[in-house]
C-alpha cells in the first residue's frame, strides 16, 4: 500500500465513473478552525471514496480529525477547501434530503420517550403516518434484537442495548448513507465485539446501505470494512489506504483466520507509521 | 414503605419542634411582663380560636386570595416560559433583555401597586398582575437555563434530519428543560400569594391581606386572627408548591429522581 489515496481516477469530478460508482467522494478536503487567537488545521488535503453499498472505515489516533471529517460528509460542518460529493450532490443538500443515518459515540436517546418512540423519532419529526411509524419501528427493533424492549425506557437498558436502539433509529428512514462515529467506543470489550458482529449482520440485511465508519479499533476495522483509510494526526492526512479483501459474508469466526491476522498487523504497522510521521 | 414512614416521622418532628419553639417564645413574651404580650405573640392554641369561631371569614378570604394568586401564577408562568423561549433564540437577545428584567425585579412592589391600580382601575386585576409580576422572573431564569442546557450531540442529531426550530423546541429543547421549568414553578407558586397579598394589604375589600389589615387596625384583641391569616397563607403556599411537585411527577415521570418508583 502506498500513501497515495485511491480516488478512482475521478479527480474531483462529481459524475460517477462507470466501473465502481463511488457513493461518497472526498476530494482534497481541508478543514481549518478559527479560534480566537490562532487557526487550527484539522484536516489537510484528505481524499478517499466509498463505493456504493460499501463499508469504509476511518482509523487514526485521537485528534486526527476523524469526527470532523464525518461531520463534513454529513453536511453538519462546511469544508474550508476541497470537494465532497454524496451521491453526486453536496453534503448539505444530501442532509436536506434526509439521506443520512448517523450514529454517535453516545446513543443520545431521550428519556421522555420509550425505546420504540426513540426509534420512531425521525419518522415522527417528518410527519409520517401512525401506522407506518408503528410497523417500521417494530421491524427495526426486531432487526437489532430488541423486540421485547419496545415499551422500556432508555435508562432501563444496558449501554450496548442503548447503542443498538440508536442504530435502529439511524436506519429508520432507510437512509442510503449510514455514518457512524465510534459507535462502540464507549462499550466494554466483550459487548464491543458482539456489537461488531451484530452490525455486520444488520448491514447485510439493510440492502445497499453505504457505510462510513469511524473507529480506533484495528480488529473492528478489519472485520467490518471493505477498505480502511488510515489518518495521521494534526493535521489529519490520509497516511494509507488498506483494502480488506476478506470474503463476505463474514462471520465472527473470520477473526481466527491467518488472513485476518495479516491484515490486522498490516493496519497496525500503517497506524504506527502514521503516528510517527 | 420504610422511606414513607421516615418522611412522615420527619414531618411530625419538624411540626413539633416549631410548635414547641412557638410556645416557648410566647411563654417568654408573657413572662416579660408586657401587658400586650398576647397581641404580639399569642399562644398557638389561641390562634386556633378564630379559625374555629368564624371559619367562613377565613375561608372566604383565603379563596379570594388563592383564586387571584393562582390566575396570576398561571399568567406569570406562561409569560415567564414565553420570555425564556424568546431569550434562548440568540445570545444577543438574552444580553439585551436580562438587565431590564433584573431592574424590574428591584422595583419596590409597594410603589408599583397604586400605579398599576390607577392604570387598570380594577382591584382583582391589580392583584392578578402583581401575582404574575412577582412570579414570572424566576420561571424565566430557570426555564432559560433549561433551554440552553441541551447536549450538543442531540442538537446535531436534529440538524442531521434538517428539523426546523419549532419542532426542535417541541421535541428536544422543551422536554429537556422540563426539570428546570418545574423547579422554577415550584418556587414561583408560593410567591404568587405574596404578590396578591401585597395588593390586598393596600386598600382591598377582600382576601387574606385585607383580613390581616383589619385585624391590625381593630386592635390587640384581633391579633390571633392576624396570625391565623398568616398561617393560612403559609399552608396555601406549601400546598401550591406541593401541587406543582405532583404535577411534575405526573407529567415527567422519566426524570432521574422519579425512576425508582416508576420501575
Amino acid at each position: 500500500m502506498e500513501g497515495v489515496p485511491d480516488t478512482s481516477g475521478a479527480d474531483g469530478a462529481v459524475a460517477a465513473p462507470a466501473a465502481a460508482p463511488a457513493a461518497i467522494t472526498v476530494d482534497r478536503v481541508t478543514k481549518v478552525f478559527d479560534a480566537a487567537d490562532r487557526t487550527v488545521t484539522a484536516l489537510e488535503e484528505v481524499s478517499f471514496d466509498v463505493p456504493r453499498g460499501g463499508f469504509v472505515s476511518l482509523i487514526g489516533p485521537s485528534g486526527c480529525g476523524k469526527s470532523t471529517l464525518l461531520r463534513l460528509v454529513a453536511g453538519l460542518l462546511p469544508a474550508s477547501g476541497g470537494e465532497i460529493a454524496v451521491g453526486g450532490i453536496a453534503p448539505r443538500e444530501a442532509r436536506r434530503r434526509r439521506q443520512f443515518g448517523i450514529v454517535f459515540q453516545q446513543p443520545i436517546l431521550f428519556d421522555w420517550r420509550t425505546v420504540a418512540q426513540n426509534v420512531a423519532l425521525p419518522m415522527e419529526l417528518l410527519g409520517r403516518s401512525r401506522g407506518e411509524i408503528d410497523a417500521r419501528s417494530r421491524e427495526l427493533l426486531a432487526l437489532v434484537g430488541l423486540a421485547d424492549f419496545a415499551d422500556h425506557r432508555p435508562w432501563q437498558l444496558s449501554g450496548g442495548m442503548q447503542q443498538r436502539v440508536s442504530i435502529a433509529r439511524a436506519l429508520t428512514l432507510a437512509p442510503p448513507y449510514l455514518l457512524m462515529d465510534e459507535p462502540f467506543g464507549a462499550l466494554d470489550m466483550i459487548t464491543r465485539d458482539r456489537m461488531a458482529d451484530e452490525l455486520l449482520r444488520i448491514w447485510s440485511e439493510a440492502i445497499d446501505t453505504t457505510v462510513l465508519f469511524i473507529t480506533h479499533s484495528i480488529p473492528e476495522a478489519v472485520l467490518l470494512s471493505d477498505r480502511v483509510v488510515v489518518l495521521s494526526a494534526r493535521p489529519g492526512r490520509v497516511a494509507a489506504t488498506v483494502e480488506i479483501d476478506l470474503p463476505r459474508p463474514r462471520t465472527a469466526e473470520v477473526r481466527e483466520t491467518p488472513e485476518f491476522f495479516a491484515l490486522e498487523s498490516e493496519l497496525r504497522r500503517q497506524l504506527l507509521a502514521a503516528e510517527q510521521a | 414503605m420504610g422511606a414513607r414512614r421516615r418522611r412522615l416521622a420527619t414531618t411530625a418532628a419538624t411540626v413539633a419542634l416549631v410548635l414547641g419553639g412557638w410556645y416557648l417564645l410566647a411563654l417568654l413574651m408573657d413572662a416579660s411582663g408586657d401587658a400586650l404580650a398576647s397581641s404580639k405573640l399569642p399562644y398557638p392554641h389561641s390562634v386556633l380560636r378564630p379559625v374555629l369561631d368564624n371559619p367562613d371569614t377565613l375561608l372566604d378570604a383565603a379563596w379570594a386570595t388563592l383564586s387571584t394568586a393562582l390566575l396570576g401564577f398561571v399568567v406569570g408562568g406562561a409569560i415567564g416560559i414565553a420570555l425564556s423561549v424568546v431569550m434562548a433564540q440568540a445570545r444577543w437577545i438574552e444580553a439585551a433583555t436580562l438587565p431590564y428584567l433584573l431592574l424590574a425585579q428591584m422595583m419596590p412592589l409597594i410603589a408599583l401597586v397604586p400605579l398599576i391600580r390607577s392604570i387598570v382601575k380594577s382591584d382583582s386585576l391589580t392583584r392578578l398582575l402583581m401575582a404574575a409580576f412577582v412570579t414570572f422572573f424566576i420561571v424565566t431564569l430557570s426555564a432559560l437555563r433549561g433551554l440552553k442546557d441541551c447536549a450538543p450531540a442531540a442538537d446535531e442529531l436534529f440538524r442531521a434530519y434538517d428539523i426546523g426550530p419549532v419542532k426542535r423546541l417541541r421535541h428536544l429543547r422543551f422536554p429537556s428543560a422540563m426539570p428546570y421549568i418545574f423547579s422554577g414553578l415550584k418556587l414561583a407558586a408560593p410567591l404568587s400569594l405574596v404578590g396578591a397579598i401585597v395588593v390586598e394589604l393596600m386598600n382591598a375589600r377582600s382576601g387574606l391581606g385585607f383580613l390581616m389589615l383589619s385585624a391590625l387596625t381593630f386592635g390587640p384583641a384581633q391579633a390571633p386572627m392576624l396570625w391565623a391569616a398568616m398561617l393560612v397563607t403559609l399552608a396555601m403556599g406549601l400546598a401550591l408548591s406541593r401541587a406543582v411537585g405532583i404535577a411534575e411527577r405526573l407529567l415527567t415521570p422519566w426524570q432521574m429522581r422519579f425512576r425508582e418508583e416508576a420501575r
